[in-house]
């Protein structure tokens, strides 16, 4: 397969990597403008807290990877890129995926809701409220993730018992291990809620 | 003690919206255009000569800009081992991880694949895991002089002290107790994996590091690139966690900017989560052997330990074993061995030479207490610690406080029974353990201006690791300035703008640099007192540089002692924590709020290491099998319990309002108590960590 460079495959295509919303796209992490890799790319379309996207990524590009390196939404972290530690847990169509282990080709149609989309007209989720009331984050590398996680679990179960938020949420680690925290939060946001 | 009017109040983080909303940068989530990114390939070798590198396919593939080796990089990572010559390269390579070229591309999967391309002729040598076997004659050589690290005056002897006659405090005993006890290598496994940027403008080199200190940093990378401290800007606003792995400056933060340099583009360094948990450091593991003489009545009569660290083959920390000082004894004799081996490299992980070492002592103590029959409690207080070395007076000390009323809110008279009792399958049992950690008083700096409308800016040079730094700093100078805790800003985490500040290792920065932000707020009233309040435009401004000490005679120090009631499963070996308490005497408390998740945070990583966390190595083939979170163990939601949390406040007069040390005490004493919980639950005593399923079953079939 002939090198084809990435500005050469975007101008002869028209399938760049664009925002529906026509606002020129910093991309981050872009690869300059000279020959890379002949990596496989696919045009993928994505719903993004509300905004969509479309979006040409090499395949082996992960979600994680697409959100945070090419849509600049770095609030999701990456703490194994292996799906292990669920520091990168997105919503995806509603349920929390780690999004180191989504390529994001998979994510093609799908709607996704990260840290960034929680906030409502400038109001900070309940959630988020008890995160800071009750002492959530210490180091906060983990905090994206475990808001997501237990977004979705309250979702489900807007009521959960300590137990069930524990069970919800034990795909997150937290290595400030401020467990006691996060599951006081949660319970504290749920409560509020009723 | 006096109430304060903000210290000594909860208080949110001073960022904590940042926190919760994603908008908290941290370094990785830096982009600088025309950024190039970087991966490291390592050793697959515990020891091997590198006979060839061929890098001519990787330099070929197109987007790859720079490659690093020995052969064109030679600089020395001066604080990755305080005895021997460490080069961000090294020849021989020493342990499976060892870094032998560094790759910049445009992107990282270039940079992997070109990673994959370089062949490497490596010359596989004898090799060394065990820190004792190394220390034999015949034992392979890591680096020159031999395996036993050498001390601080440069001998190859071990470290250690010693007071008393310790054959005439054996000799004295009514009974004499031998025991040994073991812990293993372990990740400190923050969340964060490491990763640098470096840009060169010129002559001048901005890092944005992910560091526990930005002012040491700065300072060392200046020191190995040979560069004038004023070139060199160190920024780290945010920063994932380290637990002591992050301290100062790193061989990636030296990588990025040589390859930056070569390349003539700013570099993203990027490590893998395996790579984190092999190249950089963790725990030391150890060998612990105790003769301990006690009379009938419990009195120590002497406690003679000699111990065994492995550092992996660099020094970069101490390999300290302490805990024997937790004891008031009038003979001790106390020998450690640091010795080098071919794991991965060993330094500061979270109370360096503490949990380990408390674990062996205090599960001896107990188990002695068990002998003589006597409430462990009672033999706590009898023997603790009442003068350093038995020596020197404490500033302030709380550690007995810590022990009886930590006790009654356990309800530990309660609780505590003959060890084994019961039918199970399901048995309870209680432990505790106490600890200490220094709190010493240092240099540290603080700037404060103030303006027309009375806002605050306090600059200080701290990057807030997840302590809430920022927050203690920004309540200290509202308390000493007489202002709400919302009229102070908090400017951190940029060497441009922050005066020095001590590292955020060694449970400092509160002492240090809060003390620091006293004197500066004192200086900027001052001022003001002398000038009037600023008007206009004006701006007010007050610094200070303290260094301060508390006298020669007397050790500061904050005290801890934890409780633990766990449920062990007899029949499958399967280990609860049920119940916990931490008793703490940090001097004062300055934010209850976060000071509590600390320790519940510190406690719970101790209950890990009591448990289940190890880095496991084949024995065979030296190299590392469960590298990352799944496989090393760490703690998770479902494995922690509610962790009380009790403050035992004393009056100190050094530091800022009276604070001593809380981040590091907070997992010492953890793992000893939960150790001796099994014990009172089983009736077995578990010697070697991590006290796992296989080894409570071996003992309770």
């Amino acid at each position: 397969m002939s090198k084809i460079s990435r500005r050469a495959f975007v101008e002869t295509t028209g399938a760049g990597l664009v925002v529906a919303t026509s606002v020129p796209l910093t991309v981050q992490g872009a690869p300059s403008q000279e020959p890379t890799s002949p990596a496989p790319r696919t045009s993928i379309t994505l719903l993004v807290n509300g905004t969509e996207h479309r979006a040409e990524v090499e395949d082996r590009w992960t979600l994680v990877e697409v959100l945070r390196d090419h849509l600049g939404l770095t609030g999701t972290k990456i703490g194994c890129d292996r799906g292990e530690c669920g520091a990168c847990t997105v919503l995806l169509d509603g349920k929390p995926v780690y999004s180191c282990s989504q390529l994001a080709v998979w994510a093609d149609g799908g709607t996704v809701q990260t840290v960034e989309g929680l906030e409502r007209n400038g109001r900070l989720h309940p959630l988020q409220e008890a995160f800071i009331e009750h002492d959530g984050p210490q180091c906060g590398y983990c905090t994206s993730g475990q808001l997501m996680s237990a977004k979705a679990l309250l979702d489900h179960n807007p009521h959960p018992t300590a137990d069930e938020v524990r069970a919800a949420m034990t795909g997150n680690i937290c290595r400030c291990s401020n467990y006691n925290r996060y599951v006081a939060s949660v319970l504290a946001a749920a409560g509020g809620a009723a | 003690m006096i109430a304060l009017k903000t210290v000594g109040h909860p208080a949110s983080r001073v960022d904590a919206l940042q926190r919760v909303t994603g908008r908290a940068t941290y370094t990785g989530d830096l982009h600088l255009p025309g950024m190039l990114y970087a991966r490291v390939l390592r050793s697959p070798h515990p020891h091997a000569r590198v006979r060839g590198i061929n890098a001519s396919k990787a330099l070929a593939l197109p987007g790859v800009k720079a490659i690093l080796t020995r052969e064109n990089c030679d600089v020395i990572w001066g604080s990755g081992d305080s005895k021997n010559k460490r080069y961000l390269f090294n020849n021989p390579v020493r342990f499976a991880g060892d870094a032998v070229a560094a790759v910049a591309a445009v992107d990282r999967h270039v940079a992997e694949e070109a990673i994959r391309l370089i062949d490497v002729d490596y010359e596989t040598l004898p090799f060394v895991l065990d820190q004792e076997e190394a220390l034999k004659a015949g034992a392979v050589e890591i680096q020159p002089g031999g395996n036993l690290s050498p001390n601080n005056k440069g001998e190859p002897k071990p470290d250690g002290y010693a007071h008393g006659n310790i054959e005439k405090g054996l000799s004295e005993a009514d009974r004499v107790f031998e025991d040994q006890y073991r812990s293993v290598h372990l990740n400190n496994a923050q969340l964060e994996m490491r990763v640098s940027i470096a840009q060169w403008e010129g002559e001048k080199l901005t890092v944005y590091a992910s560091t526990q200190g930005i002012s040491n940093c700065r300072i060392e990378m200046a020191h190995d690139l040979k560069l004038p401290l004023e070139n060199v800007r160190v920024v780290c606003k945010y920063m994932g966690g380290g637990f002591g792995n992050k301290n100062q400056c790193h061989d990636f933060d030296l990588m990025a900017a040589m390859l930056a340099k070569k390349a003539g583009a700013p570099v993203k360094l990027e490590f893998t989560r395996k790579e984190d948990y092999v190249a950089v450091h963790g725990r030391w593991p150890t060998k612990q052997y105790y003769k301990v003489g006690v009379k009938r009545d419990g009195t120590l009569t002497a406690i003679q330990f000699r111990g065994y660290s492995g550092m992996g083959p660099y020094r970069k920390s101490s390999g300290d074993i302490a805990g024997v000082e937790m004891y008031q004894c009038p003979n001790v004799e106390k020998v450690v061995y640091p010795v080098l081996t071919n794991m991965a490299v060993s330094a500061n992980f979270r109370g360096p030479a503490y949990p380990q070492g408390v674990f062996g002592i205090e599960s001896l103590m107990d188990h002695i207490a068990y002998e003589l029959k006597m409430d462990p409690i009672d033999f706590h207080v009898k023997n603790m610690t009442r003068k350093y070395h038995d020596e020197l007076p404490y500033t302030s000390f709380g550690l007995e406080d810590c022990v009886l009323r930590g006790a009654e809110v356990f309800e530990w008279k309660k609780l505590w029974h003959a060890p084994g009792a019961g039918d199970g399958p399901l048995k309870r049992g209680v432990g505790m353990a106490m600890g200490a950690f220094g709190a010493p008083v240092g240099r540290s700096s603080a700037v404060i201006h103030v303006n027309s409308k009375g806002e605050y800016q306090l600059h200080v040079g701290v990057t807030d690791v997840g302590t809430a730094a920022k927050t203690t700093m920004a309540l200290i100078a509202a308390e000493e300035l007489g202002v709400p805790l919302a009229q102070v800003a908090v400017v951190s985490g940029d060497t441009e703008v922050c005066p020095y500040s001590v590292g955020e290792s060694g449970s400092r920065t509160t002492t240090h640099t809060g003390y620091a932000v006293v004197q500066a707020a004192k200086d900027l009233k001052q001022q003001i007192a002398d000038k009037g309040k600023p008007e206009g435009d004006e701006i007010r401004t007050g610094n200070a540089t303290p260094d301060p000490a508390q006298p020669k005679d007397s050790a500061r120090y904050a005290f801890a002692a934890h409780f633990a009631e766990v449920e062990v499963d007899v029949e499958l070996g399967q280990v609860r924590v049920v119940k916990y308490l931490a008793a703490h005497d940090s001097g004062r408390i300055i934010n209850p709020l976060t000071c509590t998740s600390q320790v519940k945070g510190g406690s719970t990583m101790g209950i890990g290491m009591a448990l289940h966390e190890e880095l496991l190595y084949d024995p065979t083939h030296g190299v590392p099998l469960n590298s990352g979170y799944y496989g090393a163990r760490v703690m998770t939601h479902l494995d922690t319990p509610e962790i009380g949390v009790l403050f035992v406040e004393t009056e100190d007069q050094f530091g800022p309002f009276g604070a001593k040390s809380i981040g590091e005490s907070s997992i010492i004493p953890s793992v000893g108590a939960v150790a001796n919980a099994i014990f009172n639950a089983t009736g077995k005593r578990i010697k070697e960590l991590p006290i796992t399923r296989e080894k409570l079953l071996a003992v309770l079939a």
